[in-house]
């Protein structure tokens, strides 16, 4: 199969999935018991309220119509308005969106070739002092939330050690790359985050390689010690790696919003959980839909990525 | 308890990790059981002379805005911490080992049918899916466990489909087919027991996702209200106190940390006891 092809084949799943995505997400906001006007009014609302908020929000149509009606905006770039701002979510949802891919981009960028040497390091003698210190320090990062890993980095970098700034508030019209002290920390949470996952995934893949008889051979060969690995394990342990990692993005994009929320960060993530305090469920909604998509392109890219890499698939 | 189940590993002579898994495990269950009545001070209990204080001998963790004592919160906090993440941790996997067998067993459009909603839910990032559940259904420490479990159904009946589809295969299923046993009984009976190590080791792993979900959830401010002193509200609560007062969110945080660090480490020695097919460490 050329990647052409599997690429193809790919993209119309991704199509069927995100159908499924927006019905699951139209079924949780639209069918479970707890009606919209109530979720958006809180238990105060009088029933005459609750009545004004279903008439403005078109809640009396039939089911079918409203999904349809919602996906076609959507299809036209209308997300529907903020019960929030009142404006258009839209424009709003395209800023963050934008803010947060340059956090997440960063945070992959610096993440993935750092914990794939740090697995690597670890597998080279699994047992001995590096592997333990390694993997200890996995277990231990993976066991924490990104809050708890951010608000003792506030406290050591940002109060005690007044080097960077605690918080990342911004405009969200403003460019978050015009003040890189205050993505440091955000990304530095971020990082420490994944580094826990990745690096025990090559770590794994990176044992069970060097155990192999295509390692034994280039050993006894006489090749230098970094050759093999770097030459003949890895790229046999990557592809794999690069699978995990895609798999792995769900875990990335929550980890997003607890640190956007935790550093004032204008994302999408923020937005989300603003939106959740103001019980604006059309924002929320929205977001769900776009992170869902972005966690299911990233899986896709994932496995674009892991088939390039795999020069046995490439055919 | 769970432990006592007769695995073969277990008749090992125990060792100092083992005893430090089962005080853990203790300390937990009385935490939760008792954590209320064995707080020192009202953990709900406004003291306004006493706000925000440092830690000190009458005070071990300092105290809040509203001068309630901060040991006495985290110690009161376990039950509503834990008690939802072992729930929704539950709920996920029996559903999930439910669906799995059946998807398993039965195959065909009904395992088409099936996978396909399971592939749906899994679609979406885990705390994202928890988010939009809990705030449709209201802050309800219910309602977290529901959409905790929704977010683990999928994930555990992936894995017990996949055994079921190797064990489905086994020559004690074709015999106990053709001694005419019923589908429910093939299932409950069989194929059941099969999984249940199985199940197991997904139970103590879900549990660590769980809290750190529910208190990811906590700390966004969605499914639990103030005064519930659920350890990842209070770390809410306290930031914007950090330069002021550090321990606000420092303790809950720390309470947060070892108590994740302490059930991987105990699913871990778990893991390692009843030895999983191919199991190892990282996965």
């Amino acid at each position: 199969m050329t990647v052409i092809a599997f690429i193809l084949r790919r993209c119309m799943l991704l199509v069927l999935v995100l159908i499924a995505v927006s019905v699951l997400t139209f079924a949780i906001v639209n069918v479970l018991p707890g009606d919209v006007a109530t979720a958006v009014l809180g238990d105060m609302a009088t029933p005459q309220m609750v009545e004004a908020v279903r008439e403005r929000m078109g809640l009396g149509q039939p089911l079918p119509d409203r999904y349809f009606a919602w996906v076609a905006g959507i299809l036209h770039g209308d997300f529907g308005r903020s019960l929030q701002h009142g404006q258009a979510i839209a424009p709003m949802l395209l800023g963050r969106l934008g803010n947060s891919a340059i956090l997440g981009g960063i945070t992959l960028a610096i993440a993935a070739p750092l914990s794939i040497l740090l697995g690597v390091l670890a597998a080279l003698r699994p047992g001995g002092v590096m592997d333990r210190v390694i993997s200890g320090f996995a277990v231990g990062t993976h066991a924490l939330p990104e809050y708890v890993i951010g608000l003792l980095a506030i406290l050591a970098f940002s109060i005690w050690l007044p080097l960077l700034p605690g918080s990342s508030l911004m405009d969200p019209n403003e460019n978050p790359l015009s003040r890189p002290e205050a993505l440091i920390l955000p990304i530095g949470v971020l990082v420490i985050g994944m580094l826990a996952i990745i690096s025990q995934v090559t770590r794994v893949g990176m044992i069970q390689a060097l155990a192999s008889p295509y390692v034994r051979t280039a050993t006894l060969k006489g090749l230098p010690r970094w050759k093999v690995v770097m030459k003949h394990a890895l790229p046999n342990v990557l592809p794999p790696t690069v699978t995990e990692i895609g798999m792995y993005f769900g875990y990335v994009i929550g980890g997003l919003v607890v640190v956007e929320t935790l550093f004032s960060y204008a994302g999408i993530g923020q937005m989300m959980t603003n939106a959740v305090s103001y019980r604006d469920i059309p924002t929320i909604q929205a977001g769900v839909l776009v992170v869902a998509a972005a966690y299911g392109i990233g899986n896709l890219c994932a496995d674009v990525a892991a088939l390039v890499l795999n020069p046995r698939l490439r055919g | 308890m769970a432990l006592a189940l007769p695995f073969p590993a277990l008749q090992r002579r125990l060792g100092v990790g083992d005893f430090a898994c089962i005080g853990f495990l203790l300390l937990m269950i009385i935490l939760i059981a008792f954590g209320t009545q064995i707080a020192p001070r009202d953990p709900l209990a406004f003291d306004p002379m006493h706000s925000l204080e440092a830690p000190s001998a009458a005070f071990p963790f300092g105290t809040d805005e509203f001068g309630r004592d901060l040991f006495s919160r985290v110690i009161a906090g376990t039950q509503p911490t834990l008690l939802v993440a072992l729930a929704a941790a539950a709920l996920g996997v029996l559903f999930g080992t439910a669906t799995g067998l059946v998807a398993g067993y039965l195959g065909g459009a009904v395992d088409e049918t099936i996978m396909r909603v399971m592939d749906t839910l899994m679609s979406f990032p885990g705390l994202i899916l928890a988010m939009l559940v809990v705030v449709m259904l209201g802050p309800a420490p219910m309602n977290v466990v529901a959409a905790i479990g929704l977010v683990f159904w999928p994930r555990s009946a992936r894995l017990v489909r996949s055994v079921v589809l190797d064990l489905a295969t086994r020559e004690f299923i074709d015999s106990a087919r053709s001694r005419g046993e019923s589908r429910l009984f093939i299932l409950t009976r069989e194929l059941l027991p099969n999984v249940l190590m199985i199940i197991v080791v997904d139970f103590s792993l879900r549990v660590t996702s769980a809290i750190l979900l529910s208190a990811s959830l906590a700390y966004l401010g969605i499914g639990v209200t103030p005064p519930t002193p659920a350890w990842g509200l209070m770390v809410r609560d306290g930031q914007q106190f950090i330069e002021l007062a550090w321990w606000l969110p420092v303790f809950p945080s720390l309470a947060i940390a070892v108590v994740s660090v302490g059930t991987v480490l105990v699913g871990e020695r778990l893991r390692r006891s009843i030895a999983m097919p191919g199991g190892d460490r990282a996965r």
